[in-house]
Order: C-alpha cells, then structure tokens, then sequence
C-alpha cells in the first residue's frame, strides 16, 4: 500500500467531518441508497480531483457546495435503474416517536415528494435555501444574477405553498 | 408556522440519518475512477480524432500515390490540413483545460459545451475536406472511364453519375450526422436541458 501523502491525509479529515453536505446532496438528487452512494463517490472523486486547485482562504464548506452541486447538477452520470419508492420514503421519513406529529409528516411528506419533482436547477436553489446560503452566493454558485435568483426562489417556493394549500 | 420554515427545520433535524462514511472509505473513494461527463467527452473525442486520423493509413498507399500523382496540388491542402489539426489540438486542449468544476454552473456548463463544439468543428472540417477530395476522385473515375474507351460509361450520363454520387454523400453524412444526433443526444441531455434553464432564469 503506498504511502497516503500529506494533503491526502488533509483531504479525508475535512470531507468526513463536512460529509453531511455530501449526504444532503446526494438526498435531493437520488431516488435510492445505491445511486446516492454512487453520486458521493463522485462528488468525492471531483473534490479530491478540484483539491489542488482549493485555496485555503476559502472555507472548505463553501467549496464542497459548488463542486457538489456542479457534480450533481452537470459532471454526474445516472445509471439507469428502478426506482424503489418504499426505500426512497424511508430515508426521508425516518422519524422518532415522540416528535410524531400526523398532520406535520403528512405535509412533510407532500413537501419532499414535490421537490423530487423540481428539476435539477430549481432543485440546487431549494437546497441552497435549506442550507441558509443567502442571495449572493446562490447567484455565484449557479452563474445567475442576484435578482433572477431571488425572482425563481419565489417562484419554486410559490409552486410548492401550492402544492400543499390547493 | 410557514410551509417552508417547516421544511428547514425539518431538513436540519434530519442530519443525523445519515450513515456516516469512514476515513478509510474516503481513501478508497479517492482511488475509484471518475464516470464524469467530462471524462467520457474527452475519451469520444481522442477516439475520433484517432479515427479519422488513421482512416488514411487503412486506404492503400498506392491509391493515394496514384491521386496524388494526378493531383499535385492536393498535396497543398494535405500540408495545410496538419496546421489545422495543430490548431484544433492546441483549441480542443485548451478548452478542455478551461473546464473546472470550482467554477458557476453556467460557466462549467458553457465550458464543456465550448470542447464539444471543437471537436465538431473538427468534424464538419473533415467532411467538407472528404467532399473535396471526393469530388475530385470521381471526376477522376469519370475521365478514366473515358479514357480507357471500355464504353462502360455510356450507359450512364454525367447528370446519372452526379445523381448517384450526390446520393451517396447525403446517405453517409445522414448516417453521421444521424449517430453523432444520438450518441450526443445521450450523452449530452441533462446538460443541454440544465443549461436552457439557466438561461430561461436570466432573460
């Protein structure tokens, strides 16, 4: 077995201790547990691959978004297979008992199967939402204006209120 | 409470389901290969850029030497198509450079397609040079049936023999055009897809 080199051994530290971005990712993009461990060791890979290149004046968080998202969104291929529902509703909905609340999982449950709906872009905006990005760093991670980010966020958040109060 | 903020704090609260990946399992990781996109563009494209380049090897020599022979100046545009292969190297390495996946989506998307595009060119070069020469060597066949007086011509007017060869030609590059529709088509759908997204979002 080779040696592991310094910044490798750098490498694997800080993408285990930030891996539930990865995680996060790989959950708004795959349908089941094999395609999300497909799409993590890719995102892996291109990360180890973008590494070099990585400045430590940035914080390793914000640069594991954009090579994530760009690895979901453009450098990623699907394998086709069989969507497996019962599987996909299990990740999502793995709650405890005492925090159940019927009428909250139920909408819940609408909400989560309405963003697997949304297309991969309107996907990466919900999920830059969810992780409090604000306006600016959603306009430089997707390569859009300020106000066009603000204007479809509206929108995306416009069609999935709808889905839950037709 | 908001539908949305609902969903927040449910996503934050959901942190935890993850299994966790270990050190070891990263490392492993590191050392599997890449299914990018990118990786196969750049393997399709070497695969055609040797395709087309050793096509000439494959045609016999002497054939060659006998059309060169009728066609001096041929040799021209033979020397002058090795500049263009350096320059479609040199543009095809630097684009492929260019991509980076630490840039915006839209720039990492623009770049790709930019690579794409010169080995396209490429391509469309190659068969307008193939057309050229093509014609020439039919033009050839056609003086050489003339010139053997075997008469086997005379069944067929030169209007027959434009016909047929024009007919060819558009059969072979329906043929191209057809395969590179399809296998771009796959390749390329959820990027093109992606794109015009973005795109509809900045108008």
């Amino acid at each position: 077995m080779s040696m592991k080199s310094e910044s490798e051994a750098l490498f694997v530290k800080q993408l285990k201790e930030n891996q539930n971005i990865i995680h996060k990712i790989c959950r708004l993009y795959t349908t089941d547990a094999d395609a999300h461990k497909d799409l993590f060791q890719e995102i892996t890979i291109q990360l180890w691959k973008a590494f070099p290149n990585f400045r430590g004046d940035s914080k390793f968080t914000t640069w594991a978004y954009r090579v994530g998202l760009n690895t979901a969104i453009t450098l990623y291929r699907k394998k086709k297979r069989t969507i497996d529902t019962i599987e996909f509703d299990n990740t999502f909905h793995r709650v405890t008992q005492e925090d159940y609340n019927f009428e909250e999982e139920e909408r819940l449950k609408l909400l989560y199967s309405a963003i697997s709906e949304l297309n991969d872009i309107e996907k990466a905006l919900v999920f830059l939402y969810l992780e409090d990005k604000d306006y600016t760093e959603i306009s430089e991670t997707l390569g859009i204006t300020e106000v066009n980010a603000r204007v479809k966020m509206n929108r995306v958040k416009g069609k999935l209120k709808k889905i839950l109060n037709p | 409470m908001d539908v949305l903020d609902l969903l927040k704090k449910d996503w934050k609260k959901k942190e935890h389901i993850f299994d966790q990946v270990s050190e070891n399992e990263i490392y492993n990781m590191l050392h599997k290969r890449s299914s990018s996109i990118v990786k196969w563009i750049l393997i399709i494209s070497i695969l055609e850029f040797v395709i087309l380049n050793g096509l000439g090897f494959v045609i016999s020599n002497k054939e060659i030497e006998n059309f060169e022979k009728l066609h001096p100046y041929l040799n021209l545009i033979e020397k002058a198509n090795y500049f263009i292969l350096l320059g479609f190297i040199y543009l095809f390495y630097k684009n492929y450079k260019s991509i980076s996946v630490m840039d915006s989506s839209k720039k990492l998307l623009q770049d790709i397609f930019k690579t794409r595009k010169t080995v396209n060119f490429y391509i469309y070069w190659n068969i307008f040079i193939s057309c050229f020469l093509g014609t020439f060597g039919v033009i050839d066949g056609f003086n050489k049936g003339i010139g053997d007086g075997n008469g086997s011509h005379t069944e067929f007017s030169t209007v027959t023999y434009i016909l047929i060869f024009g007919f060819s030609l558009l059969l072979v590059f329906g043929l191209i055009i057809g395969f590179y529709k399809l296998l771009y088509g796959i390749l390329l759908h959820r990027l093109n897809k992606n794109y015009k997204e973005l795109q509809k979002m900045d108008l």
